[in-house]
């Protein structure tokens, strides 16, 4: 029932000031409308969770990968390998004696306490097996102590350095082995082959492929593997340069050695894993893709319902501009709470995790690169992603938009 | 042009093109619309009426002719222009009252006042006095779908009013009404035109609304055709 109709009092004329006119919808507009339809709100915050998470992943990866590659090589070290195999150490072959003719020809090379930072170590990936679980392949490194001198970034966390028939693992190995981190506690044991060896000591190298390696005491694994000689000679210089060393490669190349900075060798291996980065990439694009169109799909919908509430509103006064700002705004709202969804999951089930590789295992993080990435994703997508459906909403002649279903 | 037109039309026409046909909803159209005049326009669907009552709003822009509103060629104007001049002088009723749905009766008609510069409370003394006037004071926090048609209408009409037009727009505003409430609604119209000297200018098929009206003028093919 319509009540009385009371007599009309209007306030007068409003004072027209133009330069202090605002023409912008109020925020509550933008927010009301986000819970127009949850289920549409529920597939846009879902739907820019899942591309933010997924980007955020992919450059987590990818920088976890590289992080690992670039900290694992030293520019004061040089290694040794045979001439030919420059590419992989463990299919490079170093005669036993160079170790001692490289530390005795080589001068400026780092001393501690009389002795040079010369180290011959025999690099090899074999099946490991812990007693009552599965053979996983591993990350074997033959060494002396002298090794130390040269991977300064080894630290023993507990134990102590590998005597015959004993191992030393690095703090990641159980990832690299797919077993828990208390099978390869001190005492406990691991085999190769048939042999058995006792795990003698845990350490750590942070963010290098070292933390994923099993560390045995040389002979065994020369003796195991039937090796007469080494994978590679590992340098730390002091006051000689890298030129030096390649200098002496060719002075004695009766030995048939190349020399590479670690920090090159490791560069040129992190170039070897670049099409994985771009194949995460590409993944997580094509899903995120898949997300975004699906998205977008969910905006048509939302905003094309809206195309005479939208016309009405310029029919009343506001600018196609302001109202653009409101629908940026609400869009905005939807994917930012989906980016920080994003980062919650991603803090959650992302942070610290460990990803293992061929050759090595690195550590995903939430760096300020990969939180900027997702925020930077979020906030393309709640103002790029909104241009087509907003520009097909906001285009049509005004009369035609009042008139639509 | 007559010196108390408030709405002076000479040779007006709009047409547009179809595909590859053009078609001309109005052809050489001159009126002219007093100051606080109620004017009805009738006509057969595709007459021309909603195309005339859109530009006369400046909704739509002429082909060509001549369009006044207030002294204003509203033909010269930019797409801009014209949506600021809406915002000070049109107010706008539909037909299907085109509240927006998630926004309460007092935010309703808030809406043309946050396009002017007004304090809070200035603007709800505004609205509150709008609402008063259309007799919906007590419907304020309701939202659309918490009001009957006539309810709603009287809504779109507090929100047309609000900021004190000196020109409302009708499309066929008692359509989708009951005949009360039609009637009730034309009695505000009319109180509008007679006592605020509003100019009004209403789109209807029905000859019982325009009688309402001061003076009703029929259309058809795009041209006038009589007028009482």
């Amino acid at each position: 029932m319509i009540g009385q109709i009371r007599p009309i009092r209007l306030i007068g004329p409003i004072t027209k000031n133009k330069e202090q006119r605002t023409n912008m919808l109020p925020f509550t507009y933008a927010v009301r409308n986000l819970f127009r339809d949850p289920g549409r709100l529920l597939q846009t915050v879902g739907g820019s969770a899942l591309v933010v998470f997924l980007l955020m992943a992919a450059t987590a990866l990818n920088q976890g990968m590289s992080g690992v590659l670039s900290a694992s090589g030293s520019a004061q070290n040089v290694i040794l390998m045979g001439k030919g195999s420059e590419e992989s150490i463990e299919r490079s072959e170093v005669h036993l004696e160079a170790e001692a003719i490289a530390a005795t020809a080589i001068r400026g090379l780092h001393q501690t306490l009389g002795q040079t930072a010369v180290s011959g170590e025999i690099v090899y990936q074999a099946p490991l097996q812990i007693p009552g679980k599965d053979k996983a392949q591993g990350l074997l490194r033959g060494v002396t102590e002298k090794s130390l001198l040269v991977h300064q970034t080894v630290r023993l966390l507990e134990g102590r350095f590998p005597s015959p028939g004993e191992v030393m693992v690095g703090s990641l190995v159980y990832r690299k082995l797919g077993v828990d981190e208390e099978a390869l506690a001190v005492g406990k044991v691991l085999n190769f082959g048939s042999a058995e060896f006792t795990i003698s000591g845990i350490f750590t190298a942070p963010g290098t492929v070292l933390e994923s390696e099993v560390w045995f005491e040389r002979n065994d694994l020369a003796t195991l593997t039937q090796r007469d000689t080494l994978s590679s000679v590992v340098l730390r210089l002091d006051t000689a340069e890298a030129e030096d060393v390649e200098i002496f490669t060719l002075q004695r190349n009766d030995l048939e050695l190349a020399a590479i900075r670690e920090d090159h060798y490791f560069a040129k291996l992190s170039g070897f894993y670049a099409p994985i980065r771009t194949m995460t990439w590409l993944t997580a694009m094509l899903v995120a893709a898949g997300a975004i169109f699906g998205g977008l799909n969910t905006l048509y919908a939302a905003f094309a319902s809206r195309i005479k509430e939208l016309a009405t509103l310029q029919s009343i006064g506001y600018t196609r501009r302001a109202i653009f700002i409101s629908l940026v705004q609400e869009s905005l709202l939807a994917t930012l709470t989906g980016t920080l969804l994003a980062l919650i999951v991603a803090l959650v089930f992302l942070d610290g995790r460990t990803v293992p590789f061929s050759i090595g295992t690195f550590r995903l993080s939430l760096t300020p690169l990969v939180i900027i990435t997702g925020l930077s994703i979020g906030i393309l997508l709640g103002t790029i992603g909104i241009l087509p459906p907003a520009w097909r909403t906001l285009a049509p002649p005004l009369p035609k938009a009042l008139r639509s279903n | 042009m007559s010196d108390s037109a408030y709405i002076h039309i000479q040779s007006l026409t709009k047409s547009y093109h179809k595909g590859k046909t053009l078609i001309t909803p109005l052809q050489d159209l001159s009126l002219d619309v007093p100051s606080g005049e109620f004017l009805a326009l009738m006509g057969p669907s595709g007459s021309g009426k909603t195309t005339l009552l859109n530009l006369i709003a400046g909704i739509d822009s002429p082909t060509s002719g001549l369009l006044q509103v207030q002294g204003r060629d509203l033909g010269g104007l930019s797409r801009a222009k014209l949506t600021r001049w809406r915002s000070d002088h049109v107010g706008y009723i539909f037909q299907l009252y085109h509240l927006i749905p998630i926004l309460t009766a007092y935010e309703n008609v808030e809406l043309p006042l946050l396009l002017q510069k007004l304090s809070k409370r200035e603007r709800r003394q505004r609205i509150l006095a709008a609402l008063d006037l259309v007799g919906l004071a007590d419907r304020a926090t309701h939202r659309p779908t918490e009001l009957s048609g006539g309810q709603e209408q009287r809504v779109a009409i507090a929100r047309a009013i609000v900021h004190d037009p000196g020109l409302l727009v009708a499309d066929e505003p008692t359509g989708d009404l009951d005949r009360e409430s039609a009637d009730s609604i034309l009695g505000l119209l009319d109180s509008l035109a007679n006592d605020h000297g509003k100019t009004i200018v209403m789109v209807t098929h029905d000859p019982k609304a325009a009688s309402a009206a001061h003076r009703t003028l029929h259309l058809e093919k795009g041209q006038l055709i009589s007028g009482s």
